[in-house]
């Protein structure tokens, strides 16, 4: 067995380095969601649209060795769905990871989607099956379902797309969803089903996982941490019949050595404001659990991005620098790859990796990082038991 | 208001024949080896359906169509992917996507839409529908009952329109809830999808009247069609609106008549519902029973290049400025039309827009 490692696309544009927000590609504004500018490769510079460069992106992570990418989701993003189809025709071996929310779709629709986005792609759609925040954030998209009620429906939504997926005919009685007599006709219902990762972090959330994920996806806590929750989350899957996998999202800044990689940091984090520190430190409500578990591991005062060092190459201060998780890898080429693969003997089998910018720091994160890793050969197996 | 041509995008399968809807150009996966054992299939598994509706898309811009229509059917590849994958090969081509309003979150369809037309420069357009009778669409985990369809898509449309115009926007209705929606920023502003409507009900009338952009009616003859755009148009203008008029039609055109009708019949012979009846509906042109296995219009135009022609513009006079075409093999028939027909519908159109100008 092998591990699978993943790039991921900028849906929110991005500066063209970790230093400054400026200069940007894409059209968001840096910094603030409510303005747009055209940054380069924004909307109407040179006839470039933000397309043509995700579509570079994943031609670089597909050329690097990457087996494909994330395609974040949020409401200031583009929409995964869109992306996956716009470059199914010009992609070869890039997989596209589509996260979505089951309450946004009707499952037999979504369906129907999945597998004609599987022909177009020759199988290179999987889902990244998120569940979602709470509060007002929900009602944005439409969505009053309570917390525990959306992981209900998760695994109800799961059921039904699995039950159509082979044609049928399948009939569900519900609490959220119902069909009758319902199936994929040929040839969709021939494709394969997509690969789950699996995103939430609460007990509903393993619970719905459990029972439907490959993968259950994380963001990069304390390595401690992960192992009790990786152990937590295979035991639980175990008890109920089913093998699941874990993976980590997590970006990396990688450089030839250690000073460079941490000189980067530097820079950014100087050139933050007070502001932005203050945000920082004291963010508005959301009831993510996965969120509030990140925000725990920090410190109260921060004088310096030494204080956000909370293990050896591990800095929690990377949604200061772009939107996003907290916790990062920072290092030397070496490092980078040894703290992956400490991960994989946690109990990791794939990685969603990033740094910015994406375009470049494929090419150089697949050249340098990738052929560093060990993965689960069986010398490293023998490491962690030993 | 301009008269748009729309190809229509076969999603689920296209051939030569008359039971073209079952053959599937290019699909890798068909059971059947089309060589002897003789000779030597270079394809493998590189090809399926997708590349030859990919074709279908280029030959309808290449051959001057203003856009493509990508009908939904549950036997056929989803609307909404189809039209990402082709969106890319083409430059100008509206891509008008037909859904119904049971696809989920309306925010999430408009969100979506928001990035076909930042990536697109403003293509995307829909056309909701009704969804087929009630058994078929719990098939589709949809159970709202027929009298809630029309009240559906008015809602959907509504906050659609609502987050894509609008933020902070609120809207709570009986299927459709957001609270302090819309897009900001680079997602702000982006242009709404024109809404293209269909039904013959009283209720989907006035719905038309109050929501759409263009109301699409079936094939009819001329004289029927312009009473029903006129009772539309008054209906409109009761709510102070103005839309646009579609008409779906299939067409059989050849160099002469005498070749229309040739193969008019030779499609029917090979189609599923050969014994049906195919009365002329209006005028000796307009035959029905002819393509409804094939690509769903009410109504197929047979006839020589000129009388082609010469009905199509007949529609347009009647108000028609919309014309959703099909014919089959959609590839094949995209660049006849577009070179035998299309050109002088648009010369004649003009000259008659000149005269009553």
């Amino acid at each position: 067995m092998t591990i699978d490692v993943f790039w991921r696309i900028p849906t929110h544009g991005e500066p063209s380095s970790h230093r400054n927000r400026t200069p940007h590609r894409g059209d968001w504004f840096p910094g603030d969601d409510s303005k747009a500018e055209s940054g380069s490769v924004g909307k109407g510079s040179n006839g470039a649209n933000y397309i043509d460069y995700i579509a570079e992106i994943a031609h670089a992570a597909e050329i690097s060795g990457f087996q494909g990418g994330l395609i974040p989701s949020f409401p200031m993003t583009d929409e995964p769905w869109v992306i996956s189809s716009l470059l199914a025709r010009e992609t070869s071996t890039f997989r596209f990871m589509i996260p979505f929310q089951p309450g946004f779709l009707n499952p037999v629709g979504a369906a129907r989607m999945t597998a004609s986005l599987q022909r177009a792609t020759g199988g290179r759609a999987l889902y990244n099956i998120i569940t979602g925040g709470g509060g007002p954030a929900q009602l944005w998209w439409g969505d009053s379902a309570s917390h525990d009620d959306r992981y209900g429906r998760t695994t109800e939504f799961l059921d039904v797309l699995k039950g159509v997926w082979n044609g049928g005919p399948f009939s569900y009685q519900g609490k959220f969803y119902q069909v009758e007599d319902a199936g994929l006709a040929d040839p969709l219902s021939k494709e394969e089903y997509p690969e789950i990762y699996f995103s939430g972090s609460s007990d509903a959330a393993l619970a719905s996982a459990s029972r439907h994920a490959d993968y259950y996806l994380t963001w990069l806590e304390p390595f401690d941490q992960l192992r009790e929750k990786f152990d937590r989350v295979k035991t639980r899957t175990q008890i109920l019949g089913r093998k699941i996998k874990c993976a980590i999202r997590v970006d990396i800044i990688a450089r030839p050595t250690e000073e460079e990689a941490w000189a980067e940091i530097e820079k950014g984090f100087n050139s933050l404001s007070r502001e932005a520190l203050d945000k920082f430190q004291n963010p508005d409500g959301s009831d993510s659990v996965g969120a509030a578990r990140q925000r725990g591991n920090r410190p109260t005062t921060i004088n310096s991005y030494k204080d956000l060092i909370i293990e050896p190459n591990v800095w929690s201060g990377f949604s200061l620098l772009r939107g996003g998780q907290t916790n990062g890898i920072v290092g030397s080429y070496e490092q980078v790859a040894e703290r992956l693969d400490e991960l994989v003997t946690l109990g990791a089998d794939a990685f969603i990796l990033a740094s910015t910018p994406h375009l470049e720091e494929a090419y150089r994160v697949g050249e340098e990082v990738l052929p560093l890793l060990r993965g689960k050969t069986d010398t490293a197996i023998l490491r962690a038991v030993g | 208001m301009t008269t748009e041509f729309l190809w229509q995008l076969p999603t689920s399968g296209d051939g030569r024949y008359g039971n073209s809807k079952k053959e599937r150009r290019g699909e890798r996966s068909s059971a059947r080896h089309p060589y002897s054992e003789g000779v030597t299939d270079p394809r493998g598994l590189n090809f399926n359906y997708f590349d030859y509706l990919h074709q279908v898309a280029r030959a309808a811009e290449l051959a001057g169509f203003e856009g493509i229509r990508i009908p939904e059917d549950i036997n056929g590849d989803e609307p909404w992917i189809v039209a990402g994958y082709v969106a890319r090969g083409s430059r100008h081509l509206k891509l008008l996507t037909e859904f119904d309003a049971s696809r989920g979150s309306s925010v999430y369809a408009a969100k979506n839409t928001v990035s076909y037309q930042r990536f697109t420069d403003g293509r995307f357009a829909w056309q909701i529908s009704a969804g087929g009778n009630a058994q078929h669409r719990r098939s589709l985990g949809d159970f709202a009952a027929d009298d809630e369809i029309i009240p559906r898509i008015e809602e959907f449309v509504t906050v659609a329109r609502g987050v894509l115009t609008q933020a902070p926007y609120t809207f709570k209705g009986k299927y459709f809830e957001v609270l302090n929606g819309g897009f900001q920023g680079a997602l702000a502003n982006h242009k709404v999808p024109p809404v293209y409507l269909s039904g013959n009900s009283s209720e989907a009338l006035a719905l038309s009247a109050r929501s759409a952009d263009v109301h699409i009616f079936d094939a009819a003859g001329a004289d029927e069609i312009r009473q029903q755009v006129d009772g539309l148009t008054t209906l409109a203008r009761q709510h102070g609106r103005k839309l646009g008029f579609g008409l779906r039609i299939d067409i059989v055109a050849r160099e002469t008549e005498q070749e229309a009708i040739f193969d008019a019949h030779r499609f029917r012979e090979q189609s599923a519902n050969k014994n049906g009846s195919h009365a002329q509906l209006a005028g000796r042109h307009l035959w029905a029973g002819l393509s409804a296995d094939i690509t769903g219009a009410n109504a197929t135009l047979v006839g020589s290049y000129a009388q082609v022609t010469q009905a199509l513009v007949d529609y347009a006079s009647a108000g028609i400025t919309s014309f959703l075409l099909s014919s089959v093999p959609h590839f094949e028939e995209a660049y006849r039309l577009g070179e035998y027909v299309l050109p002088a519908v648009r010369a004649q159109i003009a000259r008659d827009q000149r005269r009553a100008a």
